[in-house]
């Protein structure tokens, strides 16, 4: 453990947001839930977005927190000044684990794949926690 | 004592762990998974000549070399003619490179390799052996080696039982930190046999096992307190039963393995005891949990414990006392809290 930014910006900031994401979910849910890996991504077709690699939160914590979660997400959003289309945790199917939470600035291509679902779960391994559909 | 320890599987790795080859009685690790596979995580699939290199090697620095071949399940293919031959070849040449023991689960295999080669047969932990009755039923069909289910490493009863029932050599698995009586044990190195076996393989995004795991262990630390882990001080306890220990942990950093073999070929580790276990390592990064703080505790409560948790509370006031939780980890304003500061109880 231990700081080890050595000095750059970018990389202090993405710690210091990991430490904060993990520290105010803690403060929500009462469990020293763990942010095991937090990566900012680019996909070859064009998505781009924040992973966020979860363990000890449970899709109970999503159902009760879903407002006060979603909020941390938009604040770690803006602070890295990326705007989520969509915003959903990945689960393990059939279980009440949750992986990662991501939030995601959705390409051209990959926005119907998202858009044809409805509801909470649109595939057994994702639980959506918001979409900004299209006009 | 003898110590083994465990290699992710490539020659670089060797020649950093033989540099401190004077602790170090036997490497381990696993071979091809397109033969028996094993019933664990791996990170190389070393082919029959990575294997020959690597066994030379250890031979010239005077380190014996063993193969865990301790697939839980293969699906029956073991049975088939098919399966036999292949194995037995497999087998056979691993035994030609001069391989000093084979650790297989299986019993089939136990009794089969034990009668047709020339090696030493390790029953592997994964045989789950947690009593006289079955270490004597594994003596029986030909091993040389039993590692006793971690399960019962804090049973003394048990473990003395067993050395009265048997001649083989009994070893303990001594930093897994696997949930006491884990209801995924079996579920779970299955699924690793299959994953880490021959084709067809799963393609399994998130495993589910270990995820519960930790899972378990974020709301109720008072897990890891009770995981069946030996501390490097403690292995002075179990001389009468055996000197032969086993550090899990083939697919980490060599790094860490050597910081582990320090630690129990000097009986004592002034750190993190997060830091020995082979898991769950990603916890490592939540908790600190003082490896000194237990001094004393085997002693007084462990050796002597019913394991009637919900009766007794000294695992959980012991938790509460030792466990800290890791807060703003990774920035300058990094500390760490007692874990009831942060966790709410339910």
């Amino acid at each position: 453990m231990g700081n080890n930014s050595g000095g750059n910006m970018i990389t202090e900031e993405i710690l210091k947001n990991r430490a904060d994401f993990e520290d105010k979910t803690r403060k929500l849910i009462g469990r020293p839930v763990l942010l095991i890996e937090l990566d900012i991504f680019a996909l070859p077709c064009g998505c781009a977005g924040i992973t966020a690699n979860m363990r000890g939160l449970e899709v109970d914590d999503l159902e009760v927190f879903e407002p006060q979660i979603l909020q941390l997400v938009k604040e770690m959003a803006a602070r890295f000044e990326i705007k989520p289309t969509v915003t959903f945790a990945r689960l393990v199917p059939g279980s009440s684990i949750v992986a990662s939470l991501n939030w995601r600035t959705l390409c051209m291509r990959c926005y119907p794949e998202f858009a044809r679902g409805e509801g909470k779960m649109p595939r057994p391994d994702l639980y959506m926690l918001q979409f900004e559909r299209r006009k | 004592m003898k110590l083994f320890v465990p290699s992710p599987g490539h020659i670089d790795s060797l020649k950093e762990l033989l540099k401190q080859k004077e602790k170090i009685y036997s490497i381990f690790m696993a071979g091809s998974p397109d033969y028996i596979g094993t019933g664990r995580s791996n990170l190389a699939s070393p082919q029959l000549e990575d294997i020959k290199e690597q066994t030379e090697f250890a031979h010239k620095n005077g380190v014996k070399m063993e193969l865990v071949l301790n697939s839980s399940c293969m699906g029956g293919r073991q049975l088939t003619p098919e399966g036999f031959r292949v194995n037995h070849w497999y087998i056979e040449k691993l035994v030609d490179i001069g391989i000093d023991s084979i650790v297989v689960a299986d019993p089939y295999l136990v009794e089969t390799i034990s009668r047709d080669f020339d090696v030493d047969v390790v029953v592997s932990v994964l045989a789950f052996v947690d009593s006289p009755q079955k270490a004597e039923f594994f003596e029986n069909l030909g091993a040389k080696s039993i590692v006793i289910d971690s399960n019962v490493n804090r049973h003394f009863d048990i473990l003395h039982a067993i050395r009265d029932s048997v001649d083989c050599e009994l070893k303990l698995l001594v930093n897994e930190g696997c949930l006491y009586r884990c209801p995924f044990r079996y579920a779970h190195f299955n699924f690793f046999s299959h994953a880490f076996g021959p084709e067809p393989r799963p393609n399994v995004l998130d495993d589910y096992y270990y995820l519960k795991c930790l899972e378990l262990r974020i709301e109720n630390p008072e897990l890891i307190t009770k995981s069946p882990w030996i501390r490097p001080e403690d292995l002075k306890l179990y001389r009468d039963i055996t000197d032969v220990y086993k550090i899990g942990g083939r697919t980490h950093f060599v790094d860490w393995i050597l910081n582990c073999v320090n630690a129990y070929y000097n009986e004592s580790y002034d750190g993190n005891l997060m830091d020995l276990l082979d898991c769950p390592k990603d916890l490592k990064d939540l908790y600190n949990i003082p490896n000194k703080s237990f001094d004393g505790i085997l002693e007084k409560q462990w050796m002597n414990c019913k394991k009637v948790c919900n009766k007794c509370g000294y695992c959980r006031t012991l938790t509460k006392k030792v466990v800290q939780v890791y807060s703003n980890g990774g920035t300058e304003l990094e500390k760490c809290l007692p874990w009831e500061t942060i966790a709410v109880e339910t």
